[in-house]
């Protein structure tokens, strides 16, 4: 006869309560665990989905994610020139605010390399890569835009042709994608008054010179409205990516690292980067909060276990009065605390399935957290009954004896 | 050659306390308890028979004395010479002033697991057997709290019977039963004592049924003696 069943079945309300109390601790803990991981997750997609051997930055930066990367265009062409390597992408990245529809959307821009990077490599839950240099865009699904919807930025309109699905930054910005071209001209988007004083202060300029009295067709170029200021000269790139030869990789990387205005990153550094810089403070705060949750959830499910057992004591004495092995009595608490550790966890389980979709950011339940979450449950249980079995051990028969 | 007494007692004494505070709560006190005896011990209350009973159960050994149980030497002075645990398992039977059942189990589970304590394989049988034996199958799975006090006392008393013991003890069953259910108790004890073999010492203040029983004992400040 189980008598940790027996006396579940008798207290049957009051112990689903408390596994229901316990679980919604758990949930609590696992959701944060899962926060951190999907912080993570979606901090490295933007990393992973370049598909880059090699990320040429900014000399003596971390770039472009932990900080700021300005890189010379010619560095693209520089980097394609190096024996062993198979393509040098131009990529940019910079984060823009705007509203649509009276709602404020905040967009990580990232510039692929057409036609070489048309987002080939991205993993798209709906329509298709970029088809064409300008005005096509793939964009995340957490913007709340479906293909085909155009979004306009910088004076005109780019429609959506593709949708991935958890492409965020680390902040927990959506993540667009356009060709390079377009990221920069978006970039360097003016307000209509101040590319005008812009043009009329090169046209002054112009005026002021031999070039500009001698060629007077670069003033109708200057005054063209297609024409943006920055445009006299490239604007600079984020980063170029480099894919290379897999037997030359070591030797492409000591040639660029000889190259004085920029710092090299594989694709693992670029990633620590990211969450080292980016991450760390988030899962540093996560992390120490879960411990605290749950320290929290150990001496919880303690103290119901301890009461639990302090409230059968007079039955315990009964049943050591009439000879029961201790085993079976040890038994009788464990059994329950095992059972409620299980119970409790398929209700975070539950609970996190029907309610994490909806938060904000992704919790993301990974196969570690997935498999470690039940394991530690039992774990703190199991140490968490030692308050309740060292009670039974203690209750003395002849209690049982007492009026 | 088997004995016939089920447990006797030789010389046992206990103290409480220390100095002025001491109490001697068993003073030198032999008793033997035959098979198929139903005896009463009588006393005031603080005369050492809940200290006694303690001894005999095997759960708070006198100072000094031994205690026989089917002819072995278990206790001597404080000392156990056998599983006290397994003895009280297989051969002893506890009643208790409250019926004292297991809240969580119905009627039969509280007879069921006596039985599967002590070893016996058909539990299940066994504990209707008894339940019907003592009137009470119609509330097998009843928990205690909706059974009648008289009701409790008979589940406890099937739940003592569950391994066929050599030994009965209890401790005033009678004391929250009236006047009709506690005579009936009384002589169900008589009854099992007789049928089934069992010695039953009984614990009671209740003058009301004493020619139940085959001897009374009476204690007082320690000391016992024939009533």
């Amino acid at each position: 006869m189980n008598l940790a069943l027996r006396d579940v079945r008798r207290h049957l309300a009051r112990f689903i309560g408390t596994a229901a109390g316990l679980g919604l601790l758990l949930s609590v803990v696992i959701g944060m665990q899962g926060i951190y991981a999907g912080m993570v997750d979606d901090a490295t997609i933007l990393t992973r989905a370049m598909r880059a051997d090699l990320w040429l930055v900014q000399r003596d930066t971390r770039g472009p994610f932990a900080e700021g990367s300005r890189l010379d265009p010619s560095v693209e062409a520089r980097a394609a020139a190096v024996p062993g390597v198979r393509t040098a992408r131009p990529y940019t990245y910079q984060l823009i605010q705007r509203e649509r529809r009276g709602a404020v959307l905040r967009i990580a821009l990232v510039g692929l390399g057409w036609p070489d990077d048309p987002g080939r490599s991205l993993p798209l839950v709906r329509g298709r890569h970029l088809h064409q240099s300008h005005g096509e865009m793939i964009v995340d699904a957490s913007l709340g835009l479906g293909i085909g919807e155009s979004l306009t930025l910088a004076g005109e309109p780019y429609r959506v042709v593709g949708l991935t699905k958890n492409a965020l930054t680390s902040g927990g910005e959506s993540v667009a994608f356009v060709s390079v071209a377009d990221a920069e001209l978006i970039a360097f988007d003016q307000p209509a008054e101040a590319a005008m004083l812009e043009r009329e202060r090169v046209v002054e300029r112009l005026r002021r010179t031999d070039l500009g009295r001698g060629q007077p067709a670069l003033e109708d170029l200057a005054t063209s409205p297609r024409w943006r200021a920055p445009a006299l000269a490239s604007p600079p790139l984020a980063a170029v990516l480099v894919q290379a030869d897999p037997h030359r990789l070591a030797e492409v990387r000591e040639v660029m690292r000889s190259w004085g205005d920029v710092s090299v990153y594989a694709q693992g550094e670029e990633e620590a980067l990211l969450l080292g810089g980016v991450v760390q403070r988030a899962r540093m705060q996560i992390g120490l909060f879960t411990v605290i949750l749950t320290l929290t959830a150990a001496v919880i499910v303690m103290m119901v276990m301890y009461n639990l057992t302090l409230e059968k004591t007079h039955d315990l004495a009964v049943l050591k009065l009439m000879g029961a092995p201790g085993p079976r009595l040890l038994g009788l608490v464990l059994q329950q605390a095992w059972l409620l550790g299980a119970l409790g966890y398929a209700v975070a389980y539950g609970m996190g399935a029907v309610v994490f979709p909806m938060f904000p950011r992704r919790v993301l339940l990974t196969d570690t957290i997935t498999l470690v979450a039940p394991l530690a449950t039992m774990a703190i249980v199991t140490l968490a009954s030692a308050l309740g079995l060292t009670h039974v051990m203690r209750i003395d028969p002849s209690r049982a004896l007492e009026a | 050659m088997e004995d016939t007494y089920a447990v006797r007692a030789v010389d046992l004494s206990k103290t409480y306390g220390t100095g002025q505070a001491e109490v001697k709560a068993l003073d030198h006190v032999s008793l033997t308890i035959a098979r198929g005896t139903v005896a009463a011990l009588l006393g005031p209350s603080g005369s050492g028979k809940s200290t006694l009973i303690k001894a005999l159960g095997f759960v708070s050994p006198a100072d000094t004395g031994e205690v026989f149980f089917g002819g072995r030497l278990v206790v001597k002075d404080g000392v156990p010479l056998a599983d006290l645990a397994s003895l009280r398992r297989r051969h002893l039977g506890f009643v208790f002033q409250k019926a004292n059942l297991t809240s969580f189990l119905t009627a039969r589970e509280n007879v069921e697991i006596a039985c599967e304590f002590g070893g016996k394989s058909d539990g299940a049988r066994r504990a209707r057997e008894l339940l019907e034996y003592l009137d009470v199958a119609g509330r097998e799975h009843s928990y205690p709290e909706m059974l009648s006090g008289g009701e409790q006392q008979r589940v406890a008393i099937a739940r003592a019977l569950a391994n066929e013991p050599s030994l009965i003890l209890a401790d005033e069953p009678t004391a929250a039963l009236d006047s009709v259910r506690s005579r009936n108790v009384m002589e169900l004890f008589r009854r099992v004592a007789h049928d089934r073999g069992a010695a039953v010492l009984v614990v009671t203040h209740d003058h009301r049924a004493l020619e139940v029983f085959d001897v009374i004992y009476e204690m007082e400040d320690g000391r016992l003696r024939p009533h």
